[in-house]
């Protein structure tokens, strides 16, 4: 790779976001989670709910301040690798951003300290409360953050005026064509994410013969999230894929790994390729036959548009966007292989014995990390080469600052966050080996929280048993 | 209404939450390296726990106001100042996690709160370092950055960024011994002694050295020689009465009074930098983004400002609307500047453009208008 600073702009970025999404989509993921098992315990006031509630609090309230203190780098980041595009699109995805601040920003911190720390002074239904304000916020987030990023996919309500972008519906700015299918996509991928979290761990306990009760109630629910959720993605999906076909061809184009303007017929469905961008051609490529023509055209004989019909100096890199996708569709397929397995065994009642399945479920656990990863990396890689689609190229975009700084500070992210990532997967290993019933009543995790309710941390009466220690 | 004005005012005020706030956390940070006992330490750490996330929200207003009302500015800053702010990011992620991890893994906690305090240092350096590079000045051309990303590591801003670091010492100080009592209360008195006088004494170096480094600087005193004095008495009686109620009761007076010393320093910062976006090159009517933008966050004047006599404003319109067509908004009389004036104002909006007429019935004051002349006006047109 020549190292220009408009391609280690991009890596960095590329490096930090995804470092980042992995965060908020567990936070989406069990905030929502977190509220249904409240809303259950309240139901049915069993103790059980309320043990499997403390257990992910923990977690949750640690992933949320990892992924606090790496989002602070992104909102600074448009402007510092790619100034032009701050400049450009400023005024567009500036107030949404300014808007997700204030909306849910401002939501989770009245009510994050609630949910950690005010279970006992608050009340069980006021807690609840702040549990769903909170799972709202993670929502909200999400919401601006896939409409200003679909904006950025299907650019909309803009007109361009003397070289800058001005907006003339806004409307039509948030309602772009891809933000309402784009964002219940995240939205049940996160949720997916959260539900085989639960899941696997639940598996872990079975399979260790620990915690049983609790072990037998995380992979009920998950597996029943999980199958409720897949099902329901697979149409979203699918809806998703002719949008993106609809708009953005160039990208579904390479995702599915052909060159030519028409593939032959029946076209093979590719699982493995090695894509020649220069020669145009692939010099490898492996797949089932006839399965390309049923599920990309529904027919037996249909014939898929390859990338050549997309001129070469507005191709996206075929690699990157074909093994994205397969990573998140691979992932898909063994999910909803889960989840049928989960309701035969159900059926059968042998959910809770099947060695094989419960390794499997743990096997999952990171599953929908991986697969949100993946499908965001079809979304950036199949955007290029532009930032804004159609409106302004990623290397036209970039900031004047040399190639040099950028390896150096793009050394330093690397180095730093591979210590959060090692402190946070030690800090998860922990809760998991020390298990559910020792979770404490409260969220010890202790950073994050905007807790307005706390009192004086030291009144003189504890400073002085302290001191007379 | 002049929307850019208020977004400025709205991008001043986070900042100015932020510095007062997050600064007496970062400065409670930096003490954590002078304290000995861990048990101190933990009660120092547990005093900003519940408060430390909410202040930082701020600095991610800042950034995204600047971004939706000023692009260009944006766009300008951030590549200038790229290395204090990706360090600043960098030292505050560590501190934000050593927060978790030292309430999770004692056996390391000694470790966590070093990472911690180094952490909360650098983040307040950096931030007098930019502090320093704003005041030095940036250069740009046509709305870019076009320095070096070094340029920001200059003796003065090396001088800013122990200024800050002092400030908010001193903030970090006075929270502790409001929040704190018995060995720490002691401790935090301790600290404040010192922090204090030497933060005085690096605040008026700072002010003395800025006159040469930015002749800008000098002469905004110059122009409000009374407005920029009252602001220095504030200072001073407030730093007066800050040092003479450290350790006496009641425990807040230090803390309101080092929050007023602060506060009317950026105050001053403030009428220093005003009406400038990027200090003494761009204003923040040039550099905010196009007027419907601000449907959600404030309007704007993203035209090309153009002076003429105030006897030829209705000529100019006639023929200037009779050869590009388009039509005109309805004449104003206004103030614009942030001293005293008078001018005509309106917009001729034209199918080649838009621009912002104005017919100065007072001197136009400077540096208003100064920016801009009319052969780069016809430069970019071309």
């Amino acid at each position: 790779m020549n190292l220009n600073p408009a391609t280690l702009a991009r890596v960095q970025f590329a490096f930090t976001v995804s470092f980042h999404i992995i965060f908020p989509t567990m936070s989406i993921g069990l905030a929502m989670f977190l509220a249904v098992i409240e809303g259950l315990w309240l139901k049915t006031r069993n103790g059980l709910y309320l043990e499997i509630y403390r257990f992910w609090l923990s977690i949750f309230a640690m992933g949320f301040g990892v992924g606090v203190v790496t989002g602070i780098v992104l909102s600074f980041e448009f402007g510092l690798g790619f100034a032009k595009f701050a400049q450009l699109a400023g005024p567009v995805i500036g107030p949404m951003i300014a808007l997700e601040v204030l909306t849910s920003f401002f939501l989770e911190a009245g009510f994050l300290g609630i949910m950690l720390f005010g279970m006992h002074r608050v009340g069980p239904k006021l807690h609840f409360f702040a549990t769903c304000m909170v799972a709202l916020g993670t929502l909200l987030s999400a919401s601006w953050i896939l409409s200003a990023n679909s904006w950025m996919q299907t650019p909309d309500g803009v007109a361009v005026r003397n070289g800058r972008l001005i907006v003339v519906n806004w409307w039509h700015v948030l309602n772009n064509p891809s933000w309402l299918v784009r964002l219940p996509h995240m939205l049940s991928a996160a949720y997916l994410t959260a539900s085989f979290l639960v899941a696997g761990v639940g598996a872990w306990y079975l399979l260790c013969g620990k915690h049983l009760a609790f072990a037998k109630k995380s992979v009920a629910l998950g597996t029943a999230f999980a199958s409720v959720l897949i099902a329901g993605q697979v149409f979203i999906g699918d809806i998703l894929y002719d949008t993106m076909l609809k708009h953005q061809p160039s990208k579904m184009q390479a995702a599915e790994g052909f060159w030519e303007k028409e593939s032959a017929s029946p076209a093979p469905y590719y699982w493995v390729i090695l894509p020649d961008q220069k020669e145009q051609r692939n010099r490898f490529a492996l797949g089932i036959p006839y399965l390309g023509s049923i599920w990309l055209t529904h027919s037996l004989h249909g014939r898929v548009e390859g990338l050549k019909n997309t001129p070469r100096d507005a191709q996206p890199i075929m690699g990157m966007v074909f093994y994205g996708f397969r990573i998140m569709y691979g992932i898909a397929i063994l999910m909803f292989a889960a989840a049928t397995s989960s309701l035969w065994l159900r059926w059968k009642r042998r959910l809770f014995t099947t060695k094989w399945f419960l390794r499997f479920l743990v096997a999952m656990t990171p599953s929908g990390i991986i697969a949100t990863l993946g499908g965001w990396y079809v979304a950036e890689t199949g955007r290029q080469p532009w930032v804004i689609f159609g409106l302004l190229r990623t290397i036209d975009a970039s900031s004047p600052v040399p190639a040099k700084t950028l390896l150096a500070t793009l050394v330093a992210f690397v180095c730093i966050y591979a210590f959060f990532m090692a402190a946070f997967l030690f800090f998860v290993a922990h809760i998991i080996r020390r298990g559910p019933a020792l979770a404490l009543p409260q969220a010890e995790a202790s950073g994050s929280l905007k807790n307005a309710f706390r009192p004086h941390v030291l009144d003189s009466a504890n400073a002085n048993a302290v001191v007379g220690r | 209404m002049d929307m850019p004005l208020l977004c400025a005012g709205f991008a001043a005020l986070s900042v100015a939450l932020y510095v007062l706030l997050d600064g007496f956390d970062l400065g409670v940070g930096a003490l954590l390296l002078l304290q000995p006992h861990e048990r101190s330490r933990d009660h120092m750490v547990d005093s900003i726990t519940p408060t430390w996330d909410g202040n930082e929200t701020w600095l991610i207003m800042t950034g995204v106001t600047l971004l939706a009302a000023f692009p260009i500015a944006y766009g300008i800053l951030m590549p200038a100042l790229y290395i204090p702010i990706i360090v600043m990011l960098l030292a505050l992620g560590l501190r934000g996690v050593s927060f978790e991890f030292r309430a999770q893994m004692k056996r390391y906690r000694r470790r966590w709160d070093v990472i911690f305090a180094i952490g909360s240092i650098a983040a307040a350096c950096m931030q007098g370092l930019i502090l320093g590079a704003l005041l030095k000045g940036i250069s740009v051309e046509r709305s870019s950055f076009s320095g070096s990303v070094f340029d920001c590591f200059r003796p003065f801003s090396l001088l800013c960024a122990l200024c800050v670091l002092e400030g908010y010492v001193v903030l970090g100080g006075c929270w502790l011994e409001y929040k704190t009592s018995a060995l720490l209360h002691g401790f935090s008195i301790r600290a404040l002694r010192i922090a204090l006088p030497l933060f005085l004494l690096t605040f008026g170096f700072v002010v003395e050295t800025s006159f040469s480094v930015q002749p800008g600087i000098l002469a905004v005193w110059k122009a409000h020689p009374l407005l920029l004095g009252t602001v220095s008495c504030i200072v001073l009686i407030a730093a007066l009465i800050l040092f003479g109620s450290i350790g006496k009761r009641p425990d807040v007076r230090p803390l309101a009074a080092s929050m007023v010393m602060i506060a009317a320093g950026i105050a001053g910062l403030a009428i220093i930098v005003f009406p400038m976006v990027v200090p003494f090159r761009l204003s923040i009517w040039s550099a905010s983004s196009p007027r419907l933008s601000q449907i959600f966050v404030g309007a704007q004047y993203d035209t090309n400002h153009v002076y003429v006599s105030p006897f030829n404003v209705d000529a100019f319109v006639a023929s200037f609307l009779g050869t590009f067509g388009g039509k005109s908004t309805k004449q104003v009389i206004a103030t614009v500047t942030p001293t005293p004036s008078k001018t005509t104002s309106q917009l001729l909006q034209t199918p080649v453009g838009t621009v912002s007429l104005f017919g100065f019935l007072t001197p136009i004051p400077a540096p208003f208008g100064a920016w801009t002349s009319i052969t780069k006006v016809a430069e970019e047109a071309r």
